[in-house]
C-alpha cells in the first residue's frame, strides 16, 4: 500500500518536472518580458511595465500586431473553407483522381518551408503577388490546410451519411440538411479547425520571412532580425502578446461554439 | 441542386496546385537559369547546370550530408523520447494525462520564435542554468549549450516533440492491455513483453514520428539558425542566406531541389527499413 502511494507520487513528480521542462522557454520570456533593464536578465525585486509601454506606443509594432491578426483571421477562414469542402467531397463521393488529391493534400507538411519559400519568391516576382497581403493568406491556407483537413475529415467520418440521406428522403432542401444536421454535428470540430488555422498563420514566420515586404510586415517578420542580431526585451514582450492573442482567439472561439451550441439545441426543443 | 464533387474539392485543389505545385516546379526551373548579370535574379532564357555544381566541391557535399546527419538525428532522439513519454503518459490516470496535454500544447500556441527566444536566453552562456550550475560549484567555466550542436538539436526537438508525442500517444492507446497482462501471466518478462507484443504493435505509429522528425529535422532552419554554431549550416539555412545574403536565386534553387532529393532519399531510406524491421519482428514473434 505504502510502496503504491510512493509510486503515485513518483509519477505525479515525473510529470510535473516534464511539464516544467517543456513550458521552461515560454515562461522564461514572459518573466523577462517585466524586466525593468535594457539587458535580458530577468527582473529580481524590481517588476516593470516599460517595455509594453514601449511595445504599445511603438507604430510599427502595433501595425505589425494588427496585420498578423487579420492574415491569420482571414487564413483561417479561407483554409476552414477550402478543408470543409475537400473533406466532404472526400468522404462522400467517389470520383476520378481522389486517391491522388489525398496524397497531395498531405505534400505542404513534407515540404521544407525553405523551398516552399524559394518556390514562391520567383512565383510571387512573376506574378506581381509580390507585397500584396492576398499572397500571404493564400499561402498560409495553403499551409495550414493539411492539418484543418485532416481534423474536419476524422469528425466527418463519425457523422453517419445516412442522417443526411434520411432528410433529404423525408424532403429537406439541401440547405435545410446542412444547416440542420450536418452543421450542428460537424460545428464544434470546424471552430477547432478555425482556431488551429489562426495559431498557425499567426505563427508562422519561415515562409513569411522569405515573402515579407515593408507593406506587409507582420509581428515574425519584425522579431526574428531583432532575435537574431540584437535580442531585446521588446521581442519578449512580442512574444507574450502573439502567446495572448492566440490563447484569446481559442477562447473567443469556444464560447462562441458553447453559445451557438445552446441555441441550435433550444430552437429542435 | 447539390454540387459535385470537383466543384467543392476545387478550392482546396487550387490553393494547392497554385501555391504549392506551381512554386516546386518553378524551383526546378530556377535553378538551371543562370546567375543574375547586373538587374533581377536570374537571367530569363537560358540553361545551366552551374548552380548544382557545389554538389562536386567538398564544402557542398559536407552540407548535405550534415543536414541527412541532423535529421537523423532529430528523428532518432525526438523519436525515442515522444515513445518513452507516450508509454509513461498510457500508464497514467486521464486526469494527469490531460496536464500533460495541456503543457505540450500551449507552447503551439505560441510563436516557434517565443521558444527559440526563450531557450536562446535560457541556454545560453550567462543564462540561468549556467548560473546555477557556476553557483553550486559543479562546473568552472560556462558550458556552451548554444550556438553548437547540441543547441540545434535541442532547439528542434522543441519545435517537434509535441506532434510526435501525441501521435504516438494515440498509436500506443490502442494497444489492448489485456495482451500484455496475459503475456506476464503466462510467464513472459517485462523485456520480452516489451520486445514481442508492445514494440511490434507501436511500429506504424513510430515510423511515422521517425519520418515526421526526419523531414522537419532535414528541413531545419530556426533551431540551426538560432541556437546552432556557424559550422552547422543545413541546407535550409543556406538557402535563406543565399537568396536573401547574395541575391543568387538560382543558387539558393539548386540547393532547395538538392535538399528535397535529400528528403525524398531519407523517405525511401525508412520505407525499406521498415519491410524489413516488420518481417523480422514478425518472424520474431512467432
Amino acid at each position: 500500500m505504502i510502496t503504491h502511494q510512493i509510486y503515485r507520487a513518483l509519477r505525479i513528480g515525473i510529470v510535473f518536472l516534464f511539464i516544467s521542462g517543456i513550458l521552461a522557454p515560454l515562461i522564461y520570456a514572459v518573466w523577462l518580458s517585466f524586466s525593468p533593464d535594457s539587458f535580458l536578465t530577468p527582473p529580481g525585486n524590481e517588476w516593470s511595465l516599460r517595455w509594453y509601454r514601449a511595445f504599445v506606443t511603438d507604430d510599427r509594432w502595433m501595425m505589425a500586431l494588427s496585420r498578423s491578426i487579420i492574415l491569420g483571421l482571414a487564413c483561417a477562414c479561407l483554409a476552414l473553407f477550402a478543408a470543409t469542402t475537400l473533406a466532404y467531397s472526400m468522404e462522400r463521393y467517389h470520383f476520378r483522381g481522389k486517391g491522388s488529391l489525398g496524397i497531395l493534400v498531405l505534400l505542404p507538411l513534407c515540404i521544407p518551408h525553405a523551398v516552399l519559400g524559394m518556390g514562391l519568391l520567383p512565383l510571387f516576382y512573376i506574378s506581381g503577388l509580390w507585397g500584396g497581403m492576398i499572397g500571404l493568406v493564400l499561402v498560409h491556407a495553403m499551409i495550414c490546410l493539411p492539418v484543418v483537413y485532416l481534423m474536419v475529415r476524422d469528425k466527418l467520418r463519425r457523422i453517419d451519411p445516412d442522417l443526411e440521406a434520411a432528410a433529404r428522403g423525408l424532403g429537406a432542401k439541401p440547405s435545410q440538411v446542412t444547416g440542420r444536421i450536418l452543421l450542428p454535428l460537424w460545428g464544434s470540430t470546424l471552430a477547432v479547425g478555425f482556431v488551429a488555422a489562426f495559431a498557425i498563420s499567426f505563427n508562422e514566420s519561415m515562409v513569411t520571412l522569405f515573402l515579407a515586404t515593408p507593406t506587409t510586415e507582420t509581428l515574425p517578420a519584425i522579431v526574428w532580425p531583432q532575435l537574431r542580431y540584437a535580442p531585446s526585451p521588446l521581442v519578449a514582450v512580442a512574444s507574450v502578446a502573439s502567446v495572448i492573442v492566440a490563447l484569446v482567439v481559442a477562447m473567443a472561439f469556444g464560447w462562441v461554439v458553447k453559445l451557438v451550441g445552446a441555441k441550435s439545441l433550444t430552437k429542435k426543443g | 441542386m447539390k454540387p459535385g464533387p470537383y466543384l467543392l474539392a476545387s478550392p482546396a485543389a487550387g490553393l494547392l496546385l497554385g501555391l504549392l505545385i506551381c512554386p516546386l516546379l518553378l524551383v526546378f526551373r530556377v535553378s538551371l537559369y543562370q546567375p543574375a548579370n547586373g538587374h533581377g535574379f536570374f537571367t530569363p532564357g537560358t540553361w545551366t547546370l552551374a548552380n548544382h555544381s557545389s554538389l562536386l566541391e567538398n564544402h557542398g557535399i559536407r552540407m548535405v550530408v550534415y543536414t541527412m546527419a541532423f535529421g537523423a538525428t532529430v528523428a532518432t532522439v525526438n523519436g525515442a523520447i515522444s515513445f518513452v513519454l507516450a508509454l509513461f503518459l498510457r500508464s497514467l490516470n486521464s486526469s494527469l494525462q490531460n496536464v500533460v496535454f495541456a503543457g505540450i500544447t500551449l507552447p503551439k500556441f505560441a510563436s516557434v520564435l517565443v521558444i527559440l527566444f526563450g531557450l536562446q536566453q535560457l541556454l545560453g552562456d550567462t543564462g540561468p542554468i549556467n548560473r546555477l550550475l557556476l553557483a553550486s560549484g559543479i562546473i568552472t567555466e560556462p558550458l556552451s549549450m548554444i550556438r553548437c550542436f547540441f543547441g540545434a538539436l535541442i532547439g528542434e526537438i522543441f519545435l517537434i516533440l509535441p506532434y510526435t508525442a501525441i501521435l504516438l500517444f494515440a498509436q500506443v492507446m490502442e494497444i489492448d492491455p489485456l495482451l500484455e497482462t496475459s503475456a506476464r501471466g503466462l510467464g513472459a518478462s517485462r523485456w520480452q513483453v516489451f520486445r514481442r507484443i508492445t514494440l511490434p504493435l507501436s511500429l506504424p505509429g513510430l515510423v511515422i514520428a521517425f519520418q515526421l522528425g526526419l523531414v522537419w529535422g532535414m528541413g531545419a532552419f530556426l533551431g540551426p539558425l538560432f541556437l546552432g554554431g556557424p559550422e552547422n549550416t543545413t541546407l535550409s539555412v543556406e538557402i535563406q542566406r543565399q537568396a536573401f545574403e547574395y541575391s543568387r536565386w538560382p543558387r539558393a534553387a539548386a540547393l532547395s531541389v538538392q535538399l528535397i532529393f535529400a528528403i525524398g532519399m531519407g523517405l525511401s531510406i525508412i520505407a525499406f527499413a521498415k519491410s524489413k524491421m516488420t518481417r523480422r519482428l514478425v518472424r520474431g514473434g512467432q
